[in-house]
């Protein structure tokens, strides 16, 4: 296939995180290339979280590589991989809650500010260059989402919906070469969960490539056009949704051996 | 607790408002005091106030604004104050030329103090600066050719400026006074740039802020140092004009009085500390005939601080420090799937 | 050498004393789930509680044991009660914060009450010295010794070997998981803190009938080695902040030998440092990744 011969903007070669005897991760190799919404889906405890925190930077792996656009970031730290274009949020939204959504995303212009010291006690001309840099930015990004409105409510008083959009906002900001959004739609309702979806598919329409931890099926059904599952932490398939969707080991993963034999799933198979 | 955020409010109000005109009054007011009051007892009590301001919101830059907890403020302090009696009195340094080495000599310590603990939990920051500290006065105590040992070092010259000679409480008045308006000036500009926004990012949260590149422990190395470095340069100052120091300046105690300072009143913000120099210092004179019983009312005020106002009275409310109220609601929500 | 052989004796009293301390202080930190810095205020509190017994009462020393034990039990309650009982979900150094207040308080409070200065310690036990060739030992260094170990093997039935325990450990991982399966989630962390503050307690009276003297101001440098000791354990593992308190025992009383006394809370603070350089979590079970 000639997706193949592109170099994927994020792969993993066999990476493994063990804690001790769990072996929360065993060998999973995935390769997202760009513009792609990848969804990784799989039950509780699969290990979904457990690879994205391999793969950022905040757990380091027991085995194998995680490469960035062809560069081995492996070892690296959290803020060394969001410098090199990696950025990614959380389960729990972590918003700076007490700023103002603006603030939050001048946080994310962090690596591209570069004033220093002596230039922010002068108060020099690359000192105003990036403070309006930031602010004239960050005013972008947040028309470009469709967020302006909120741009001086501090964040914790948003609608969580909301929240989220922003959390995902500001993680562009650092101008990530992938964004990886872990279960963006963790207590959201079905209609927040549909406006998340066209949201990310508006992202992606800006050229930005998403990875996506997700439990809601209908959600990563109609946003992902490349899915992985785990269980147990190993990758049992690999494909576009419909792939996914008819394929033995992954029904049995959802819905345990008994079921998928007796033949009941074919209703849920629908959806 | 619900009249004081209002009146806060209204205060916050007229404040900025007027901002400017009141800054300027406030200012005035503070050149002319002399003129008005020449008591030294009344100068005096306005340097310590002054002095401590600035002790406090080097404190504040560390705890408040980082969310670091450094007890060992009196370490800091005793390095700065030795620095300038030790060049002054042995190598005849000038104290203009002091000042910026005593404040250097103190960062590089408090990098040498913050750097083990950086990757791990503040708990032990808050031990090794407190470990710090009584090393720091036990080396005052016992390096006696350096630093005197018991007898510790008198005779501290004093500072010329000019050919004005800084030797009453009046023209100290305006020395202490004029470092607190540059510490001000300078902190609030590194407050308010991607330095300042860093820390507090990495008070919030510091995993969110190091998903976003902000690299935590070099930040958080730097605040330390920038604190540290003012407060040595306030001890720099201190020196001459106490014209005689030794250990037993620089105790635990010294600490705790500075740290109740910040947490009376208020951490991450920049009135906080001096509304806490303020208090502790007025509330120190006036309480001074009941003796030691003014410790434990210290005491009381910061447990009593700590259940109802964490940040402070004039802290910031809007961050971590004030409690983690809002915070959690929100949590509960994100953790219905799980 | 023989100097040295009792330098090392004198270390592993002193240093089972410390362990004493250190175990009292992780089995607070470990149960509650916060780092306090009340500790040396509360030994000291149950050293002076039995001091008083020893005046009124006559010098029983088992009964000081119990009356140190018991006071800093209530003072343990206090502390929990103001300390921690209200910021189980603040963040950690509004805690931190108040038990700063809280030791200020007490320590303040004693210096009134009880003066600033030294009181000798009532001359409570019968000093006997006993000869192994070249070493010597005291009866009241083997009576200390003998003591913690005690304590220490009966703190380890009841964590191990009892239902209390049980609560006392399910509590001290993860306070929502014991919550749900039925624990007094409150009860048994200030139970637990009590059961440290007890030990501590005894600790603190060890260390004035060893010392010969009882001094309102002790408790600050007591609660710092009680720390550092327990930074072995991660703060949190009895077994290895008992190490802990051993090996600053012993590095202690060598370590005076080639300096000088005055220095000797020092070594506590470069074992302190000398863990965190080389074993910054120290050693602790594995609980799965906090964040």
């Amino acid at each position: 296939m000639i997706e193949t011969l592109k170099q994927p903007v994020l792969s993993t070669d066999h990476i493994c995180m063990y804690f001790g005897g769990l072996h929360a991760v065993e060998d999973v190799s995935l390769n997202i290339q760009k513009g792609d919404i990848y969804g990784i889906i799989g039950p509780n405890g699969a290990g979904k979280t457990t690879l994205f925190n391999a793969c950022t930077g905040f757990n380091v792996p027991t085995k194998g590589k995680v490469f960035l656009c062809g560069e081995d970031i492996t070892n690296l730290k959290p803020e060394q991989i969001a410098k090199k274009g990696m950025a990614r949020t959380f389960q729990n939204i972590k918003l700076f809650k007490y700023m103002s959504v603006l603030d939050n995303i001048k946080i994310g212009f962090h690596l591209n500010l570069k004033s220093n010291l002596v230039d922010t006690v002068l108060h020099t001309k690359q000192f105003k260059a990036d403070e309006t840099y930031a602010i004239e930015k960050g005013r972008e990004i947040l028309d470009l989402v469709g967020l302006s409105k909120y741009t001086d409510t501090k964040a914790g008083n948003l609608p969580y919906g909301v929240q989220r959009k922003v959390e995902i906002a500001r993680a562009l900001a650092i101008n990530p070469k992938i964004l990886l959004l872990d279960e963006p739609a963790a207590g959201m309702n079905p209609n927040e969960t549909q406006e998340l979806s066209v949201y990310i598919l508006k992202i992606n329409s800006l050229g930005y490539t998403v990875g996506v931890i997700e439990h809601d099926m209908k959600f990563v059904m109609n946003t992902c056009n490349r899915i992985i599952v785990l269980n147990f932490g190993q990758q049992i398939c690999e494909g576009t949704p419909h792939v996914i969707k008819t394929n033995q080991n992954v029904r049995e993963a959802y819905f345990g051996k008994g079921i998928v034999a007796g033949g009941a799933i074919n209703v849920a198979a629908e959806n | 607790m619900n009249m004081l955020a209002d009146t806060k409010k209204r205060a916050e109000m007229v404040f900025d408002k007027h901002k400017v005109l009141i800054s300027l009054l406030l200012l005035a007011f503070l050149v002319l005091l002399p003129l008005i009051s020449n008591k030294s007892y009344v100068m005096g009590v306005m340097c310590r106030i002054l002095m401590y301001a600035t002790l406090a919101g080097a404190l504040n830059i560390i705890n408040g604004y980082s969310g670091q907890t450094c007890l060992g403020v009196a370490g800091f302090f005793c390095f700065g104050a030795y620095t300038e009696a030790i060049l002054a009195t042995k190598v005849g340094l000038n104290f203009w030329l002091c000042i910026p080495l005593a404040g250097v000599i103190t960062a590089l310590v408090g990098l040498l103090v913050a750097w083990p603990t950086l990757k791990m939990s503040g708990i032990y920051l808050a031990i090794v600066t407190l470990g710090f500290s009584e090393i720091a006065r036990l080396l005052a105590l016992n390096a006696t050719p350096l630093t005197g040992g018991a007898l510790g070092i008198k005779n501290i010259p004093v500072p010329e400026f000019f050919g004005i000679v800084i030797k009453n409480s009046r023209s100290y008045y305006y020395l202490f006074l004029v470092l607190a308006i540059v510490f001000i000036f300078v902190s609030n500009r590194v407050i308010k740039s991607k330095i300042g926004r860093a820390w507090m990012s990495i008070r919030e949260d510091e995993l969110a802020s190091k998903s976003l590149g902000v690299n935590a422990s070099v930040y958080k190395a730097f605040n330390f140092m920038y604190g540290a470095f003012w407060i040595g340069v306030v001890g720099c100052v201190y020196a001459p004009y106490v014209r005689f120091i030794d250990s037993t300046y620089f105790t635990l105690d010294e600490g705790w009085n500075i740290l109740s300072m910040v947490i009376l009143g208020g951490q991450g913000t920049f009135i906080g500390p001096v509304i806490g120099s303020i208090i502790v210092n007025f509330l120190t004179e006036v309480l001074r005939p009941i003796g030691q019983w003014r410790l434990v009312a210290f005491a009381l005020l910061i447990i009593i601080m700590m259940w109802y106002r964490p940040q402070g009275l004039a802290g910031a409310t809007d961050s971590k420090l004030a409690g983690n109220k809002m915070v959690k609601k929100l949590q509960d929500r994100g953790k219905k799937h799980d | 050498m023989e100097y040295f052989l009792n330098q090392l004796i004198n270390g592993l009293c002193q240093g089972a004393i410390y362990a004493l301390m250190a175990i009292g202080y992780s089995v607070v930190v470990g149960v509650v789930g916060m780092v306090t810095f009340t500790h040396g205020e509360v030994m000291i509190m149950g050293a002076f509680a039995s001091y008083y017994v020893f005046q009124y009462c006559g010098t029983n020393l088992i009964l000081g044991f119990i009356v140190a034990f018991l006071a800093s039990w209530v003072m343990g309650i206090f502390v929990y009660k103001v300390c921690y009982e209200r910021f189980f979900n603040s963040p950690r150094h509004i805690s931190l914060l108040c038990t700063i207040g809280f030791s200020m308080l007490v320590k303040n409070l004693a210096q009134i009450f009880f003066g600033p200065n030294q009181i000798p310690m009532l001359n409570i036990v019968d000093i006997k010295f006993f000869h192994i060739g070249a070493m010597q030992i005291s009866s009241l260094q083997i009576m200390i010794i003998a003591l913690v170990v005690g304590l220490a093997l009966a703190l380890n039935y009841v964590f191990y070997h009892t239902k209390f325990g049980v609560m006392l450990r399910s509590v001290s991982q993860d306070k929502t998981a014991a919550y749900m399966v039925g624990i007094n989630v409150k009860r048994i962390a200030m139970l637990g803190n009590c059961v440290g503050c007890g030990l501590g307690g005894i600790a603190g009276l060890l260390i004035c009938i060893y010392y010969q003297v009882v001094q309102a101001t002790m408790g600050g440098a007591l609660g710092m080695k009680a720390f550092s000791a327990s930074v072995l354990g991660g703060l949190t593992d009895v077994r290895f902040s008992a190490l802990g308190g051993l090996c600053i025992g012993i590095v202690e009383n060598l370590g005076i030998t080639v300096t000088s006394a005055s220095y000797r809370d020092v070594f506590a603070f470069g074992f302190l440092i000398l863990v965190l350089v080389f074993k910054p979590t120290g050693f602790v079970k594995k609980r799965g990744t906090k964040v």
